[in-house]
């Protein structure tokens, strides 16, 4: 599905494209949460996809001389030989700044315009310069979830390294994944109280792509990480399954009001184990019918 | 052991996350390069996924000709053809698993579909597998030649690897194809009308797959 919302963006984006990418600096269209991706990943080399945020938008101004070219958002201001180039910032890396300075004020004044001004201001900019987001409430979400996902992957891909190097036992399935929902939900802790304004705010029509490419990303990732290489219809199940459990654990977590959350982890265990179940059930019952072939 | 595993997990407790490792890939060549934006990324996602759907239908197909002719004189043909293409469906799982590409949701459709085609065109005989197989095999040369020609036009060193997985399975497709054509597959009565309409509904199934 991520693939599929990703060629209807891409389309629409690219209809009547040019050529060649510049990888030089200056005008190079990004998308939004891409550059929250390039703020934690700066020197991280071109690494297989799991970016949680390439995304084209068409809301910002076109720059006059280059023609929507995709550039990977991996691919930052910085030009081949890493050194930082001049001191152009885009307009995503701009707002993706203020985006991360307005977190400190969602607390106090939720997931809202109000909130992007004083972060806007705490940069020194005025609060008039909300005006550049037409969608900010949405956007600074998004914001988040994209930084959340690419903590996520960057943890699990210190843990993977870990493994590899020896250093770490690898987990059984099941612990993996009970560990990485937990992990990625408790990014949300600090911002428990306004959370669910956040999630309603994700459900309206025109956010609703952007969130479900997040979401499948980020349960793409954990599957990945937690060793699945499988090229079949298991592929979509196991996804599909994930995305329920961490779909209804996250719905749980904001109305817990238990000590550290230990509901939502006892709920999270529960989902997970109905999980297992029923594969070894299903497992079971295709060995009785004679239907488990070799693969 | 463990407990590297936990600081890192207790770190994450923190909205701002530890620091951030550069990842490589544990293989320096893969079979195709690092996808450069997003555009090539799903150009060349979509090829692996339309010829692993390719394949694997493949697979069904000759497996179902086998639940029809496999005692027979013919068996042993078919079973050698059948090895091959199990070949060429392993080498696109690997390369799949390792691209992390999304196989194509309609998987189950083509395990049923090719195996019924595969046993219904045995059914009328050996003329009739070949004729089925000949009509297929045609049409994934024809696929093989436009994926080889579209890289090709792109940048022939950059996909050199996959151009060469690429021919070596349009050769072994042909091979598959003229064999149909040595065992009698145009005698088939109605030949032209199965060839083409099977070919008609493979280039639907691939229209289909690179999407979906």
């Amino acid at each position: 599905m991520a693939s599929l919302l990703r060629v209807l963006r891409t389309g629409r984006a690219f209809r009547g494209l040019g050529n060649a990418l510049t990888r030089q600096s200056g005008s190079l269209r990004r998308g939004f949460y891409g550059s929250a991706l390039r703020l934690e990943n700066e020197s991280k080399s071109d690494k297989p996809p799991s970016s949680s945020s390439t995304m084209y938008h068409e809301h910002y101004q076109a720059h006059p001389n280059e023609k929507g070219d995709s550039i990977r958002s991996n691919m930052s201001y910085q030009d081949q030989s890493g050194e930082h180039g001049e001191e152009y910032e885009t307009e995503e890396q701009l707002q993706a700044r203020i985006f991360t300075a307005a977190l400190e004020f969602v607390q106090q004044y939720g997931w809202s315009m109000e909130a992007i001004a004083a972060g806007a201001e705490t940069l020194g900019l005025s609060s008039a310069s909300t005006g550049m987001f037409s969608n900010g409430a949405g956007d600074l979400v998004l914001h988040f979830i994209a930084q959340c996902n690419s903590n996520l992957t960057d943890i699990l891909t210190e843990q993977h390294k870990h493994v590899q190097l020896g250093q770490a036992e690898t987990k059984k399935t099941s612990d993996f994944l009970r560990d990485a929902v937990e992990c990625r939900l408790r990014m949300y802790i600090p911002y428990i109280e306004t959370w669910p304004q956040a999630m309603s705010i994700l459900l309206l029509p025109h956010n609703i792509p952007h969130s479900l490419k997040h979401l499948s990303t980020l349960v793409d990732d954990i599957w990945y990480y937690a060793g699945d290489r499988s090229t079949d219809m298991n592929w979509y199940t196991k996804r599909a399954a994930l995305t329920g459990i961490y779909n209804t654990t996250e719905l749980v977590m904001v109305q817990d009001s238990s000590p550290d959350f230990q509901d939502t982890w006892n709920f999270l265990d529960n989902r997970i184990q109905d999980v297992v179940n029923m594969a070894t059930t299903i497992k079971q019952l295709k060995n009785i019918a004679g239907m488990n072939q070799r693969q | 052991m463990q407990r590297a595993a936990n600081t890192a997990l207790h770190g994450c407790a923190q909205a701002g996350g530890p620091a951030h490792v550069g990842l490589t890939s544990s293989r320096a060549y893969g079979v195709i390069p690092p996808p450069r934006d997003p555009e090539e990324k799903e150009m060349l996602h979509r090829i692996l996924r339309v010829d692993h759907a390719g394949e694997y239908g493949a697979n069904r197909i000759y497996a179902g000709q086998m639940a029809v002719l496999g005692r027979t004189r013919t068996g042993p043909l078919i079973q050698e053809m059948w090895d091959q293409e199990k070949k060429h469906l392993e080498k696109f799982n690997e390369i799949l698993a390792e691209n992390r590409v999304r196989p194509t949701a309609l998987l189950p459709l083509w395990n049923i579909a090719g195996f019924v085609l595969g046993a219904s065109t045995a059914v009328l005989g050996k003329e009739g597998a070949m004729a089925c197989t000949v009509a297929v095999e045609e049409s994934i040369s024809e696929h093989y030649n436009s994926q080889i020609r579209a890289l090709m036009e792109k940048d022939p060193e950059r996909y050199i690897e996959l151009l060469n997985i690429i021919k070596e399975f349009r050769d072994d497709e042909m091979d598959h194809h003229d064999t149909g054509l040595e065992h009698d597959a145009e005698t088939l009565p109605g030949y032209w009308l199965l060839k083409n309409a099977i070919q008609l509904g493979c280039k639907a199934a691939i229209y289909v797959s690179q999407r979906i």
